[in-house]
């Protein structure tokens, strides 16, 4: 056991209370088991919030606590009463093999392959080539290329490789040159909007995928991204002024040394295989109609048939990340079926707000929040009530249960004002080519426009995608 | 005190333990440096820092001592469970082929400098081993990265990278 801090002791109790006081009071509105419902809800986000344990630990405990407490088969509703229909048990654990699980399962798998033949640093070499050697164009390459591969990797395993790119290079810059500053962000930033442009670039994604599964609305791998790889591309183009503007580079030119090979061994060349069709087979879904889930299944069998991938490969798989998006999917299912959401969604007064104004205010909240929280932790928490808010019609005509999803999701990603605020972020930091008020300016930025274009985007651009 | 990761510096001679301390100055951030006289004396040096939680990550040890030589000195630490990990360079003038044989083959020597030594030869000895300690004790790498080989540190990120969250 590890010793606690203040705050840590503070969510611990605060999180009990919270979990028990539901218990003793009764609620105009609510029934039994949305009593119940809050407590866990309440519970959850204060541990996610404060981490007396860990995030994934947190998910767990969720989904223990949901079929203890809420389940067919747990200790309170045996027969289902009059205001709750109670889900079985295998409801909520069942979200740890959801379609979106498994495609994440598959992301993984060909990630960890790429990062072990060295597929991710061959590829940032080949892509870099036609960027020439002028600074400004140089970091435009490094944001497209780690934006790219972040799409289909983990936002933090890409920003630990392109910073074994770019630290050689910031080495050899001039310490007074902003140019180091500008290399160092441009990183960690161009990882965390390049992971909102498919389903399996970064956790929140897959909270939103998922819970709109929930409700019956599948989105297929190639439609995310002709939702959101326009929005990426604007932002990484803005990014990349704002980091020029802020940062001037003083130097003339600088030298990429990225000499190496591709593997050309017959696990390496078959992985290549792998990466291209499970890929083209994801984005091209609406042509052959097979589901995502079952196409990440490929890279899963392939690899492990033929031992590209071992068993102490497997082991290193970052399960936690697994658990962490499936207590989030689960928490999204009771909050729905007890009918804490929609009470929650009824006691707050929404008809003052325009359409407008709800998705500025969701976008603000998730980033906002999402600076100081997790990101998953952050969708977890603001989608179901999104999801109550449409569904309940209480938003009106405007408001799109798909829309208002895909703004949380997109705008948990839009976060980097601090080194707290993603993994990447943190990394960039810890090389101490940086400051993190050269970080809090850019990132605060970014967070503005970013609210900006999500807006705009959910009025204009994604209502034509989706009709 | 406790968690950290130290320096202990083995050297007799005052002014040479000075002038070594000096040019370690700024690790002293990230990893304080403690001294001894003697084989003696850095036992209960390393026996204190041990007890009091933390680990030690790099010795520098010079051959000549009065008492157990540096060689012997390490052989010893490389026997014991809580010193194993620890790097163990050699900074000296005076050991001989034999010593230094017995050195690498018993005591797992893992850098030889020979005296006089430059700043940054020395500085990059240390960091490159520390880096090592850091990375095979699977301590939390995003610390280090300002203070020594970053771009090692990034890449054996990549191998069990912290993940998105």
């Amino acid at each position: 056991m590890t010793t606690f801090t203040k705050k840590q002791w503070i969510g611990l109790v605060l999180g009990l209370i919270g979990l028990i006081a539901p218990f003793f009071f009764n609620i105009e509105g609510l029934s039994e088991a949305g009593h119940i419902g809050l407590g866990i809800f309440f519970l959850a986000a204060v541990f996610w919030m404060l981490e007396p344990v860990p995030i994934y630990a947190t998910s767990v405990l969720v989904i223990f606590l949901q079929i203890l407490l809420l389940s067919k088969e747990g200790l309170i509703f045996g027969t289902p009463t009059d205001f709750y229909n109670p889900d079985s048990y295998t409801a909520f654990i069942g979200t740890l093999a959801s379609p979106i699980i498994i495609l994440f399962l598959g992301g993984f798998v060909l990630a960890d392959a790429a990062v072990k033949y060295n597929l991710d640093r061959n590829l940032t070499r080949i892509l870099l080539k036609p960027f020439g050697d002028k600074p400004k164009y140089i970091v435009l390459g490094l944001m497209v290329v780690t934006a790219l591969l972040s799409a289909f990797m983990s936002n933090t395993a890409t920003t630990a490789m392109m910073m074994t790119v770019i630290l050689p290079i910031i080495a050899r810059i001039d310490k007074s040159d902003p140019l180091r500053i500008g290399l160092a962000l441009s990183i960690p930033f161009a990882a965390n909007i390049g992971g909102m442009a498919t389903p399996i670039g970064t956790p929140p994604n897959a909270v939103v995928i998922g819970t709109l599964s929930n409700q019956g609305i599948n989105i297929p791998f190639g439609d995310w991204m002709v939702l959101a790889t326009p929005l990426v591309i604007i932002v990484l183009f803005l990014t990349w002024l704002l980091l020029l503007f802020m940062f001037k580079p003083s130097t003339e030119s600088i030298q990429l040394d990225m000499s190496g090979r591709f593997n050309t061994s017959g696990n390496a060349v078959l992985l290549y295989l792998v990466f291209a069709v499970t890929v083209l087979l994801w984005v091209s879904e609406s042509l052959h109609g097979m589901k995502s889930a079952i196409i990440a299944l490929i890279p899963v069998v392939v690899l492990s048939v033929t031992k590209v991938i071992t068993k102490e490969d497997i082991r290193k798989l970052p399960w936690e990340v697994l658990w962490l998006v499936a207590g989030g999917i689960s928490l999204g299912i009771s909050m729905k079926n007890t009918g804490l959401a929609e009470w929650i969604v009824t006691s707050i007064e929404w008809t003052s707000f325009g359409t407008i104004a709800m998705i500025v205010a969701f976008s603000a909240v998730a980033i906002i929040m999402s600076n100081f929280l997790s990101n998953t932790v952050t969708a977890t928490l603001l989608i179901p009530l999104a999801v109550s808010l449409a569904t309940s019609g209480i938003a009106g005509e405007g408001f799109n249960l798909i829309i208002i999803s895909v703004v949380i999701g997109m705008s948990a990603s839009l976060a980097m004002v601090l080194p707290i605020s993603t993994p990447p972020n943190a990394i960039a930091i810890s090389t101490g080519a940086l400051e993190t008020k050269n970080m809090a300016k850019a990132g605060v930025v970014i967070g503005v426009f970013g609210i900006a274009l999500v807006t705009l985007y959910a009025i204009f651009y994604w209502p034509i995608m989706l009709n | 005190m406790e968690n950290q990761i130290f320096i202990l510096v083995v050297e007799d001679e005052l002014e040479v333990m000075d002038a070594l301390v000096n040019d370690l100055e700024e690790f002293e951030t990230h990893f304080p440096i403690e001294t001894a006289n003697s084989a003696a004396e850095a036992e209960q040096v390393v026996e204190h820092i041990i007890d009091s939680g933390s680990t030690v990550g790099l010795i520098l040890c010079d051959h000549v001592l009065p008492g157990k030589n540096g060689v012997d000195l390490l052989i010893e630490l490389q026997n014991e469970n809580k010193t194993k990990d620890s790097r163990k360079v050699l900074v000296t003038g005076q050991a001989g082929l034999e010593d230094t044989v017995q050195a690498v083959n018993k005591a797992h020597l893992n850098h030889y400098i020979a005296k006089p030594w430059s700043k940054e030869g020395l500085h990059d000895v240390v960091i490159q081993q520390l880096t090592d300690y850091v990375i095979n004790r699977k301590l939390n790498l995003l610390s280090y990265m300002s203070i020594l080989d970053a771009e090692r540190l990034a890449e054996s990120l990549r191998d069990n990278p912290l993940t998105d969250h």
